[in-house]
């Protein structure tokens, strides 16, 4: 029995007193009623004066009108049932998978609240290893489009219908139909597959079934499987695995960004760029245009791209293969490629030489140098195959002449491709697609080859559906939803059973996929868990082949390229903003694409070389392929003489579909900007049309016709010069060569000035020792986080950038703000070019031949280097000292806070800063009209997407990197609730967890232990600007490149 | 009376009488104004009302309506904020330096000088308040007592310093000025014929009647004022270009900034004094009183202290290069040179080249040579305070960063609008208030008077 104690108040409850009983029966005491005040019959006798009447009417005036101010209204709407897994305030993070057609990652959601808000590479499962790209990061804000569909659409209306009304059409077209054909992007589900079986064998047209099945890839590598069926008797793509790779060798192979499964290679590569390590990768690279994997090459050679076939031909020649009679190469792609035959000969077998081109006779000369080299088994492995892209340019070529000739199936299922845009067929292939009697859409818009389907039932978004994957022989994963879904859609698998006549459709709620992919799976929990299992593979043992065919690509006086953007690509994300903002990472432009092309060429031919705010561009009409654009010319130093780049996936909505309204123009005072006709401008355009289909292979490059035309476009980039100009305090870099036998000193000097010794003479001194100012009190104190970044790692692929805009909430401005200079990015990518007077990037040439009018000029064939740069935290910083009113302090942990309530808006901090990585909000990103249509933080639906720890900054206030502070806090908070310290590893910032190659370490400086202590005191690491005094918390680390 | 040799030129010229003084300078406030004057007060109220409502759309939409960038943070704004400031100092130098120096000829000028000084620091002011992305806080800058905890200002912010130096410079000069005015607007009073002006010209001379105690007093006032404008005078322009000096951007990091901004904020000063009196001498028929060797004095300033300012630019260059500093001599090299070049040279023709035309009598004794030269010398500083702010910061450490500044149509809108109202203020002053301090000038009517000089008792006397 227990013993209930009493406790009292005071000791008028414990006697219980009359009074205390009465105070405690009238729990409102004073109040008194409107009546009994009314009915005080003293009051009509009272009077009020003149002056009382008016102070009241003021008094009354005054309150109505202040009530009658509208307030905002705010939504909050509390949990009745609080779900189990959700707790307000703390983040829930869901492992899964991304694969959109063109990428795929392992990767993990967080969501606050049941908002999926951040996507970052799940290190600890899948093959990934935690390598992401832009797109995969920036997938989240699709999730909140406002104009994705939200309900089945029947063809010539608006407005939605119920979805049994469109299954029932559908079921019976197919019943009736006598051709049906499934057209879709690869599929790499399990799940799907068996569900396209499924409906292969229902649907049946004497005896033999009615549904073909079409897989289409808007990036098409089908010259890889058809390669490799010749050679070894099977159409694979390889798993590639660059780690391995001792000398790699790309011939126009984007492998870091865009080729195949970049995010994997990136990450593979990346371990290979250590100069500490056993050894480091040594990389060749030929290519026209200047991609990010160029830019990173050790050594890079410019060729067009119909010598993509020379050059393999003379390295397999040069290593002893058949390669045949070799045309002409320059001189620098001899010399190149007989560097690359030396290293590809010493690294024996551990190379690897990959090929961008989708022309037959490229990727067989490719396969006929791996041969030779010995490289199958070791660093390219045919038995655990890649499932993606498995598109057959001549299978998909043939259906869509069949379909513009009217000879078409009677019914099309198009589960999600759009080749109305992203073929070359285009219009045609449109018109063709609307005579067909049925055709059903499960795409996510209206977009230009759904808008014209009988019915749109539109699949989920990635992040709202079940899903499986087989990526490779050797690996299953699965997705699973991180949000009920937000609109009337149907999950693409669900849609396929229900036609398949195998399940019934199960609302929002539905089961259907779920059930379709767990069934008969014991284990699915742990499954679901980690995301992915491994899949036991059946040996494949080719034996090579040797075939050559003569190359399909054409050559001509001048040729294009048509690549991808890291973030466009094909396009499909086009009304992602995020997207359209992150700066290409070697041009810097922003929304637009544009015909890139050599300075001096450019200069011999009378366009304009240089370009910022006010001053355009020069136009040119290209004619490829018989499609004619015309596009403003952007200087591009890399690129090979007599050839140009375009890039692909603009010019989306070119009829104004419904697709986002960030992937049209918009206007300098806000709105869409439209064109005489009163249509929505596309941003770029549309160069799939320049595509062409030679011998059944669907190719990238052309002979191209070019002509100058009239009139200058303005074009947005976030930098607009592009060299260090010999400064050799910013970027460092040295060679392999030197690193290795050299000390410090040569490679990676340290600063010192002059100061008189006791004895006065004259002695020099390094910069540390000379301080007007006190230490600020972080040393050895408690925390102080720190951060480097290592520019031999970075790749500049752009990840991390976008990794901070999700994280900081950091708003899109659009085309019109980005041009004028006034992105908001915290984080940017300095891209620097080395001129013909310096050694290398910021190293002057001791010859005298320095100027620093030479130095703005980069050379014809540039070394690059990419600098990620964001708030140095300065433990004396300059912006901390001139604002009038502390609005930027220093913390006791070495962050230099921005308190947003308190800045006045002076900007003085960020003109005193010398990294430049302070952002003014200079009008209201949350509200005002210019940016309806690009920040996504301006509607209901794309204010979801924002992050709650973060802030979203007011007009008027600076804002800049705070080294995730909000991820600080909740580390120590861990740590303190687990009453242990904060560890090594525990913090990591957006951009340090994004990047793929681990270039950027984070952590607690005053712990001697960690990385990011260890890693400052390298004998590569060097601070930026560090003469200036400023004493960052960050520190770079030396570039190394694998040269001699 | 002070005693003068007889070959200086006499400061008043005509056979003026005490009477005459009085007559000239009351008669433009008591006649009606002429047409004149209605017609370009309409023009400066109008381009002034149009840069209040630029203001306002400035301040209901953002500063991004303005031309700067991620890089260039200060562009147009704190260029016109310096220029201000620096066309405000020729008042109080004019009435306190010079009042302590003794120089008699300042009398006639100091009045309007300080006038200009008051409304040019008004439009100064201006700009740091609506550069402010949230104006509607500003008042943070200000070491108030307040509810936000121990929340204070930051003492070592150079903006700070600003706010006590412009804020002091214009209540002491604003004081100054109005002790001045006392006498004269009792004059006025006195001749007021007219109920309300007599009434308003009563409240504002605070019951003036020209005592011996009085004027005692005003002289002691005057003393000590002026002895506390003068290093204001000094200390104002030396804060401002503190706003620079004590940051870490090559190009503005820089010692010689104090002095040499001072000079070039006289040098700025007296040609815009040189601009307004030579109109208004001609159209308030002042030619007695400001003449030829006053404007003759103001161009000896001029080429002073822009012999001044063109040895600070030499010796900017120099140790540009002498201190092998990078950056700094990068800085240089790009304002001679970069894509502002015009700029550079615009200023260096303006600021160095014509200020020494000056050594000629001829050309500084000739009144439209003069109006001329006074607005390049404007011109010229202007492009100055452009050059060091925004060629400085728009190519600084990190090459990727560089950007460019063009101004937008609201950068110039607010420009202009503050020039009008300037004038608006101005032309409001010349037609209500004594532009002559003129109880000043009849002490030395005697002294200097171009009738007593020439009389033979002159000498005689004395």
């Amino acid at each position: 029995m227990g013993i209930t104690k009493k406790y009292w108040k005071g000791v008028d409850e414990l006697k219980q007193t009359p009074s205390f009983i009465q105070q405690r029966d009238n729990e409102f005491p004073y109040q008194s009623s409107l009546d009994s005040f009314l009915g005080d019959e003293k009051l009509a006798e009272a009077s009020s004066g003149r002056r009382d009447f008016l102070k009241f009417l003021g008094f009354s005036v005054a309150a109505a009108t202040l009530v009658a101010c509208e307030a905002p209204v705010t939504k909050a709407v509390p949990y009745v049932i609080k779900p189990e897994d959700v707790t307000p305030g703390l983040a829930t993070w869901y492992a899964s998978t991304y694969y959109d057609g063109i990428s795929y990652a392992s990767i993990v959601v967080k969501t606050r609240e049941a908002r999926p808000i951040f996507i970052k590479g799940n290190a600890d499962f899948g093959f990934t290893k935690g390598g992401t790209n832009p797109q995969i990061i920036a997938s989240v804000l699709g999730l909140y489009d406002g104009e994705r569909l939200n309900g089945v659409r029947k063809k010539g209306s608006d407005e939605n219908i119920a979805v049994s009304e469109a299954d029932k059409a559908i079921v019976a077209a197919l019943g009736k139909a006598k051709e049906v054909v499934v057209l879709t992007p690869t599929v790499i589900s399990p799940a799907n597959l068996k569900a396209l079986e499924n409906l292969k064998l229902k649907y049946t047209v004497n005896g033999q079934t009615a549904v073909k099945v079409v897989q289409y890839d808007a990036i098409s590598y089908s010259a890889i499987r058809k390669a490799n069926a010749l050679n070894f008797g099977e159409g694979r793509i390889p798993s590639y695995d660059f780690s391995k790779a001792k000398a790699v060798v790309s011939v126009g192979a984007d492998f870091l960004s865009t080729w195949l499964l970049a995010n994997e290679y990136a990450v593979q590569y990346g371990t290979t760029r250590n100069p500490d390590g056993a050894w480091m990768s040594k990389h060749f690279q030929f290519e026209s245009i200047m991609s990010i994997t160029g830019s990173n090459a050790d050594h890079r050679a410019q060729i067009k791209p119909s010598e993509n076939v020379g050059v393999l031909n003379y390295i397999l020649k040069g290593l002893g293969g058949n390669g045949s009679a070799s045309p002409s190469l320059s001189k620098e792609a001899t010399a190149t490629a007989d560097a690359a035959i030396k290293a590809l000969k010493k690294a024996k077998g551990e190379s690897l030489v990959v090929c961008g081109s989708n022309g037959l006779g490229e990727q067989l000369l490719v396969n006929a140098i791996n041969q030779q080299l010995g490289s199958y088994g070791v660093t390219i492995d045919l038995n655990n195959d890649v499932k993606l892209f498995q598109g057959n340019d001549e299978e998909v070529n043939a259906l869509f002449s069949r379909i513009m000739k009217g000879k078409a199936p009677d019914v099309l299922i198009n589960l999600g491709t759009n080749p109305v845009y992203n073929s070359p067929q285009g219009e045609a292939l449109k018109k063709g697609m609307e005579r067909i009697g049925l055709v059903v859409s499960t795409s996510r818009y209206a977009d230009e080859t759904s808008s014209t389907s009988s019915f749109i039932v539109p699949d989920h978004h990635l992040l709202e559906a079940w899903n499986d994957y087989q990526p490779k022989a050797d690996h299953y994963a699965i997705a699973q939803p991180t949000i009920r879904p937000l609109g009337d859609t149907y999950s693409m698998l669900e849609s396929l059973l229900v036609w398949g006549g195998m399940a019934k459709r199960g609302g929002k709620d539905s089961s259907v996929a779920y059930d379709a992919i767990s069934a008969g799976r014991m284990d699915f929990a742990k499954l679901v868990h980690n995301s992915c299992e491994a899949v036991a593979v059946t040996p494949f043992q080719p034996t090579f082949s040797a075939r050559s065919i003569k190359s399909q690509v054409k050559s001509g006086d001048w040729e294009v390229v048509l690549y991808q953007k890291t973030g466009i690509r094909d396009g499909s994300m086009s009304s992602n903003p995020w997207l359209q903002e992150l700066p290409d990472p070697v041009s810097k432009v922003t929304w637009d694409n544009y015909i890139t092309m050599n300075p001096r060429q450019m200069e011999s031919m009378g366009f304009a070389t240089t370009f910022d705010q006010e001053h355009g561009l020069n136009l040119a009409s290209v004619e490829v392929n018989g499609t004619t654009l015309t596009l403003p010319v952007y200087p591009q130093p890399g690129q090979a003489p007599n050839t140009i780049g375009i890039a692909l996936g603009y010019g989306r909505g070119a009829n104004g579909e419904a697709i986002g309204r960030a992937a049209y123009q918009t206007k300098e005072y806000g709105g869409l900007d439209l064109d005489e006709n009163g249509n929505k401008k596309t941003i770029g355009l549309n160069a799939f049309a320049c595509l062409s289909n030679q011998g059944g292979q669907v190719l990238y490059s052309a002979p191209v016709k070019m002509q100058k035309v009239d009139g200058t476009y303005l074009i947005a980039a976030t930098q607009i010069h592009h060299t260090v100009m010999g400064r050799e305090s910013i970027v460092r870099e040295t060679v392999l060569g030197e690193y290795l036998t050299k000390d410090k000193e040569a490679y990676n000097p340290a600063h010192t000035l002059q100061r008189l010794n006791e004895h006065g003479h004259h002695e020099e001194a390094p910069i540390e020792e000379f301080d007007l100012w006190n230490a600020h009190p972080v040393e050895k104190v408690g925390h102080r986080w720190g951060m480097t970044i290592d520019l031999s790692s970075c790749i500049g692929c752009g990840s991390c950038l976008v990794a901070c805009q999700a994280e900081n909430n950091v708003p899109v401005v659009g085309k019109d703000e980005v041009r004028r200079g006034r992105e908001m990015h915290w984080l940017r990518l300095d891209r620097y070019y080395a001129s013909d007077v310096e050694v290398a990037v910021g190293e002057k040439k001791e010859d005298g031949s320095f100027s620093y009018s030479e130095a703005e000029i980069p050379s014809d064939n540039p070394s690059v280097v990419h600098m990620p740069l964001m708030c140095h935290h300065c433990n004396h910083a300059p912006c901390e000292t001139v604002c009038p009113v502390a609005a930027t302090t220093h913390s006791n942990e070495g962050l230099n806070q921005m308190t947003y309530n308190r800045c006045i808006g002076t900007r003085y901090c960020a003109n005193n800063c010398p990294y430049k990585v302070r952002r003014f909000n200079w009008f209201n990103y949350p509200s005002y009209k210019k940016f309806t249509e690009v920040n996504p933080a301006q509607d209901d639906l794309g204010r979801m997407v924002l992050n709650p720890d973060v802030t979203v900054r007011t007009r008027g206030v600076m804002e800049k990197c705070s080294f995730c502070v909000q991820r600080i806090q909740s580390v120590k908070l861990d740590a303190k609730k687990e009453a242990r310290t904060v560890q090594d590893g525990d913090l990591k910032t957006a951009c340090s967890e994004a990047c793929p190659t681990q270039a950027i370490t984070v952590g607690d400086w005053n712990d001697n232990s960690s990385n990011i202590y260890k890693s400052s005191k390298d004998k590569r690491a060097y601070q930026a600007l560090e003469e200036v005094g400023v004493k960052p918390n960050i520190w770079y680390k030396v570039k190394v490149r694998n040269e001699a | 009376m002070q005693k003068e040799a007889a070959i200086r030129e006499p400061l008043i010229l005509g056979h003026k009488t005490y009477h005459d003084v009085t007559e000239d300078v009351c008669k433009p406030i008591e006649d009606k104004a002429p047409r004149m004057w209605y017609i370009l007060f309409s023009i400066a109220l109008v381009i002034g009302l149009y840069g209040v409502g630029s203001i306002c759309y400035l301040l209901g939409t953002g500063i991004g309506v303005w031309g700067l960038n991620k890089t260039i943070g200060w562009a147009w704004d704190i260029t016109n904020f310096v220029w201000w400031v620096g066309i405000g100092h020729a008042g109080t130098l004019i009435s306190a330096v010079l009042l302590l120096f003794r120089q008699k000829w300042r009398m006639a000028i100091n009045r309007s000088a300080e006038a200009m000084t008051i409304f040019a620091v008004f439009m100064a002011g201006t700009f740091p308040l609506i550069h402010m992305g949230r104006l509607w806080v500003g008042y943070w800058v200000l070491p108030l007592p307040n509810h936000f905890g121990s929340l204070w200002v930051n003492f070592n912010s150079p903006l700070l310093w600003d706010v006590f130096a412009i804020s002091t410079y214009l209540s002491v000069s604003l004081v100054f000025w109005y002790i001045g005015l006392i006498p004269d607007f009792a004059t006025i009073r006195d001749r007021a014929k007219k109920p309300v002006a007599k009434r308003m010209y009563s409240i504002l001379s605070f019951g003036w009647s020209g005592k011996a105690k009085h004027w005692n007093r005003f002289e002691l006032v005057s003393l000590v004022l002026a002895g506390l404008a003068t290093p204001l005078v000094f200390s104002v322009h030396s804060i401002v270009s503190f706003d620079f000096a004590t940051s870490v951007i090559p190009g503005w990091h820089t010692t010689i900034f104090p002095p040499y901004f001072v000079a070039g904020a006289v040098f700025s000063g007296f040609a815009m004094v040189q601009t307004l009196l030579l109109v208004m001498r001609k159209a308030m028929k002042l030619e007695a009183y400001i003449h030829t060797k006053h404007v003759e004095y103001m161009n000896i300033v001029i080429m002073v202290t822009g012999s001044i300012v063109g040895t600070a630019y030499i010796t900017e260059l120099f140790i540009s290069w002498y201190s092998g500093v990078e950056y700094e001599a990068y800085a240089f090299l790009n304002r001679a040179t970069g894509p502002y070049w015009w700029a550079y040279w615009s200023m260096m023709t303006c600021n160095v080249i014509s200020p020494q035309l000056m050594w000629i009598r001829k050309l500084r004794r000739s009144l439209l040579f003069t109006f001329f030269i006074s607005i390049i010398v404007n011109i010229g500083m202007w492009f100055e305070r452009y050059v060091i702010i925004v060629t400085s910061i728009h190519r600084d450490y990190i090459p990727a960063a560089w950007s460019m500044h063009y101004p937008s149509h609201i950068d110039i809108a607010v420009y202009i609008g503050t020039i009008g109202l300037f004038f608006t203020f101005f032309l409001l002053f010349a037609r209500y208030f004594p532009v002559l301090a003129l109880n000043e000038v009849k002490t030395i009517l005697k002294g200097s008077g171009q009738s007593y000089k020439e009389s033979p008792d002159y000498h005689k006397h004395h």
